[in-house]
């Protein structure tokens, strides 16, 4: 039994790792801020979750379970409110998307073809008011409630 | 045999990723970037400091990662607020009031 939890604790240990490891592997690999979160959010919750649960299973003492099971609900939530304020402020002082065109929508990807409620929702904008207005040539707004 | 050999593993895989997280923080182009990579290094020493832990038989440890995980979504709205204000009070010549940042 023993040697079956440290088997299965072994796995889970490494997968932990190499999620994180793939996380850190797209925060440099990829082309800009936003696609940099997408790939940390996958260190965070997937390479905490399994490194967590192979911790747990080498445990004895209900003390150190209620305590990682305290850091997993700590990260999760704390690592959403942070990607979100993080991607809002960054949006708010002028990042752009990669996909994104001058008057704040996003480009259109293919999507109507396969799923036109999609192509529709991505063309909807994105990018604040302040940063179109910063656009030096203003194309006529796009309104996505009229796309609709 | 195995029970020796896990933590060491899975600590040199965090090391590694925080290593990776450690030169994004240093060649990000923009604040946000190196705030993204920080935030990511806060997740990486946290579970660092867990495996040490439970490697050298300390579960005390957990705590202190606790503690870091806490501080860590503090000092990243902190450090956005102090980017987006230039302070980190309320500044009412702002007028702002979306709230965000």
């Amino acid at each position: 039994m023993s040697a079956l939890l440290d088997i299965l604790s072994l796995f889970l240990l490494a997968a932990g790792g190499f999620f994180c490891v793939i996380g850190a592997l797209g925060l440099n690999r990829m082309p800009d801020l936003f696609t940099r979160m997408h790939a940390t959010s996958v260190s965070d919750t997937l390479g905490v979750g399994f490194l967590v649960l192979g911790m747990a299973l080498q445990t004895t003492d209900w003390t150190v379970l209620v305590r990682l099971v305290i850091i997993v609900i700590v990260l999760y939530v704390t690592g959403a409110v942070a990607s979100h304020a993080l991607a809002r402020a960054a949006l708010h002082d002028g990042e752009k998307p990669l996909l994104a065109q001058p008057d704040g929508t996003l480009r259109k990807t293919g999507c109507d073809e396969i799923y036109p409620e999609l192509g529709v929702r991505l063309r909807t904008p994105l990018i604040s008011e302040q940063v179109r207005a910063s656009v030096p040539q203003e194309a006529p707004a796009a309104n996505g409630e009229d796309a609709r | 045999m195995i029970s020796g050999l896990m933590f060491p593993v899975a600590i040199v895989a965090v090391l590694a990723a925080m290593t990776l997280a450690v030169a994004r923080a240093l060649i990000g182009p923009t604040a946000f970037d190196r705030l993204l990579a920080v935030n990511s290094i806060g997740t990486f020493a946290i579970m660092l400091l867990a495996l040490f832990g439970f490697l050298t038989g300390r579960p005390e440890f957990l705590d202190l990662g606790i503690t870091y995980a806490l501080l860590n979504m503090i000092g990243t709205l902190a450090v956005l607020k102090f980017f987006r204000y230039g302070a980190l009070g309320y500044d009412h010549r702002e007028g702002d009031n979306e709230g965000d940042g």
